[in-house]
């Protein structure tokens, strides 16, 4: 909790000859992260050299593209599929033998004719799209071409032209080009074009086709549409082999990919003629496990050894270990960076903190139930570890906003059959008959603000933690004291504020005695706090001092959980009004014809305009509260930048052994 | 003007500036992020690790506009 997985530095060392098990059985374990053996830089590894892949490597790569490259074709991802039946290896061995080759020839045929017929497809399109303009002129093709004392231009120009010289013109006037053919006699040629050009003539080729215009674009059409037939012909019967071979593709890549990933492992490690050293990590836990393992599938012709860990060279990488409940959050951890081996890891804080502001931004029951329901309704669709770790953060914040909802009293805006347990949020809209008595906006904010107060001040002391950790000599004590400082400044400041204004929820210092020059107690113990804070700060790193009104606008920030979570209200209650004070309610009184079209529409915008605020509500509860995170907490003690532990061998879910 | 006109005519105000708080910083907050938004965008797209990163700078300038609401409500309640 709160520290990442204990990792171990192992050695292993064999003769080449146990390569094979010992690549095996590291990877069935799917526990050794190998640390690569570079040739250029690696201390005490004189002689050494990278070694090469196992037997059979190629001919497993070349299958495994061919696999690939089928499931392209017929579109099948590992991520669509339900891990049902898993296959063994002997039987996928001799499966990928027999029917790999029928099944790449079937696919790979019907592809390449596929593509043929696009191809003629684009041909046809191509000849219409040139047939097109001609069109409206009720000339034979065929009259187009084959002159030796005439010229024959065609094309679009920008207005109608007049010709001097005599000749045949065709003329059709068009919505944005006018197309115009004309047939002159070669020697007038150069008048013809220079008077054309004076109307910005565009030429066009004359088409190889003989009959009528509309003719030939039928005939093309049909043909078109025939091969468009055959094509979904071919497409169906990819979608067959789909249906019929996806689960033993899919099984096949997972097998081959294994396969490959171990015949070429030994490029990671040092060789040398006789034997091979790998470095990697393990969990500190399963060293034994491990270790034995080794020992048992070479028959104890190995040397395993627990190298002792350098924290300040060696780069440690790092696994989340977090209760069950937390793990989730790890996704969200992620996508900001993953925690240093050093440092805290802040899963199980954010585990539990963000959905509370999810909760207290969003707290509606009804949009809690919805959301809820939505998250059971996608997990059928979304596959995959990381959809799946989403729903279940999502799953969480939508029970809390459910919760707050309950002590919000709110309903899709509406009140529920109770007051507020909390501070109200009910607004006062369309004349105040749902509102109530309004909101309860100083105490609201006050609330907003202690919980950043406390959020920042939990950081902070992670901070010191932090530091105390990873720094070291003169430097480690002046940064934890420099967090203090940043506490003392933030609480100092707060003294001063409560000895000179009285505010609800706060402490009141305002009646305390007077000390020395109208200033009392709580605001001089105050003042002391923040000078001491920032000779603090400053001893650390006098440029932070430029950092000091973070404190407050940190601090006002968490001020965001009062205010989307009042503007998602506001809309709710909007949307009610408009669809059941002002369209649903004065037509129920007396049902008219036109009344009914009233009801239809104010239904109409009370479904919609849920449905976009939920959505609303769910970004901005949902970005918000993980913003505070990122931005306000993190910065106050949390770095990442760790390197993701990535063991060496894989999940199995479509075969065994 | 009688006392009732002066009061409405304070709230009046008071809604004004709560509206001009918000507005005003809404399109503060929404020029300094267009151009951290674009920036943001490019970076992730050359090296999708520093989204946390970016993701983060590009929602500083969003304090400008809390305040405006801060300030808002506060003139409202």
């Amino acid at each position: 909790m709160l520290k990442p997985e204990q990792m171990s530095r192992l050695l292993i060392v064999a003769t080449r000859d146990q390569m094979g098990p010992v690549v095996t059985e590291l990877y069935r374990h799917n526990l050794f992260h190998i640390e690569d053996y570079v040739e250029a830089k690696a201390e005490g590894y004189e002689g050494f050299k990278i070694g090469t892949p196992l037997a059979g490597a190629s001919e497993v790569s070349g299958d495994l593209v061919k696999i690939r490259a089928i499931q392209n074709a017929i579109s099948v991802r590992a991520d669509d599929l339900d891990s049902a039946n898993k296959c063994t290896r002997t039987e996928l061995k001799s499966k990928i033998e027999r029917e790999l080759p029928i099944l790449e020839r079937e696919v790979e045929e019907l592809t390449v004719r596929r593509s043929k017929l696009d191809v003629r497809v684009k041909a046809f399109e191509q000849k219409i799209a040139e047939i097109k303009p001609f069109v409206n002129i009720p000339v034979d093709l065929d009259l187009y071409r084959g002159y030796s004392g005439f010229s024959v231009f065609a094309g679009y120009v920008a207005r109608e032209v007049t010709l001097s010289v005599p000749c045949e013109m065709y003329f059709s006037k068009g919505k944005e080009k006018n197309f115009i053919v004309v047939i002159a006699p070669v020697d007038q040629r150069s008048e013809v074009e220079r008077a054309l050009q004076e109307s910005a003539f565009q030429a066009l080729p004359i088409p190889e086709e003989s009959g009528m215009p509309q003719l030939r674009i039928d005939y093309y059409s049909g043909q078109i549409s025939t091969i468009s037939k055959e094509i979904a012909e071919i497409n169906q019967n990819l979608v067959n082999v789909r249906e019929k071979h996806a689960g033993f593709l899919i099984a096949c890549e997972e097998f081959l990919k294994a396969e490959v990933e171990q015949t070429e492992v030994p490029l990671r490690f040092a060789t040398t003629k006789e034997t091979f050293v790998a470095e990697g990590w393990v969990p500190a836990q399963q060293v034994d496990a491990i270790s034995d393992a080794l020992v048992n599938a070479t028959g104890g012709k190995i040397f395993v050894a627990v190298l002792p860990t350098d924290l300040e060279h060696d780069v440690v990488p790092v696994e989340y270990d977090n209760p069950s409940f937390a793990k989730p959050a790890q996704m969200l951890m992620d996508v900001y960076s993953r925690p240093k081996y050093t440092e805290l890891d802040p899963t199980l804080v954010l585990s539990i903190v963000f959905p509370l502001f999810f909760g207290l931004i969003l707290g509606d029951v009804g949009y809690g139930l919805m959301l809820l329901v939505m998250c059971f309704g996608l997990r059928g669709f979304l596959k995959g570890e990381e959809s799946a770790q989403l729903l279940v953060v999502l799953r969480n914040a939508s029970i809390s906003s459910i919760i707050f909802g309950l002590l919000y009293s709110e309903f899709l805006g509406f009140a529920l059959p109770w007051k507020p347990l909390m501070f109200s949020r009910h607004l006062k809209i369309g004349g105040g008959e749902e509102g109530g008595h309004g909101p309860a906006i100083p105490e609201l904010m006050i609330m907003a603000i202690w919980i950043g107060i406390l959020h920042i001040t939990l950081g902070r002391i992670l901070g010191m933690i932090n530091h105390s950790r990873q720094d070291h000599g003169d430097h480690r004590i002046k940064a934890v004291m420099a967090n203090f400082g940043w506490l003392a400044v933030m609480w100092g400041l707060l003294m001063v504020i409560w000895s000179i204004a009285a505010m609800p929820l706060m402490p009141d210092f305002t009646t305390l005695p007077k000390i020395v020059m109208g200033i009392n107690i709580a605001a001089f113990i105050g003042g002391v706090m923040l000078i001491v804070g920032v000779v603090l700060i400053a001893r650390d790193s006098a440029l932070e001092i430029v950092e000091l009104p973070t404190i407050i606008s940190h601090v006002l920030s968490y001020a965001r959980i009062v205010a989307v979570g009042l503007s998602s209200v506001a809309i709710a209650m909007v949307v009610n009004f408009i669809a059941i004070g002002m369209l649903i309610n004065p037509q129920l009184e007396k049902i008219t014809i036109t009344g009914v079209l009233f009801i239809i529409m104010g239904i109409a915008v009370f479904l919609i305009g849920h449905a976009l605020n939920m959505a609303l509500g769910i970004l901005g509860g949902g970005l918000h509260s993980i913003r505070l995170h990122y931005v306000e907490f993190f910065t106050k003690f949390y770095k990442g930048g760790g390197k993701k532990y990535n063991p060496f061998g894989m999940k199995r879910r479509f075969t065994e052994d | 003007m009688t006392l009732e006109m002066v009061q409405a005519s304070q709230m009046g105000m008071k809604a004004l500036g709560a509206g001009l708080a918000v507005g005003l910083t809404g399109i503060g907050a929404g020029v300094a992020e267009m151009a951290i938004g674009s920036a943001a965008v490019g970076a992730t797209a050359e090296n999708k690790d520093v989204f946390g990163l970016v993701l983060l700078l590009t929602v500083i300038p969003e304090t400008i506009v809390i305040f405006g609401l801060v300030v808002g409500l506060l003139l409202l309640f």
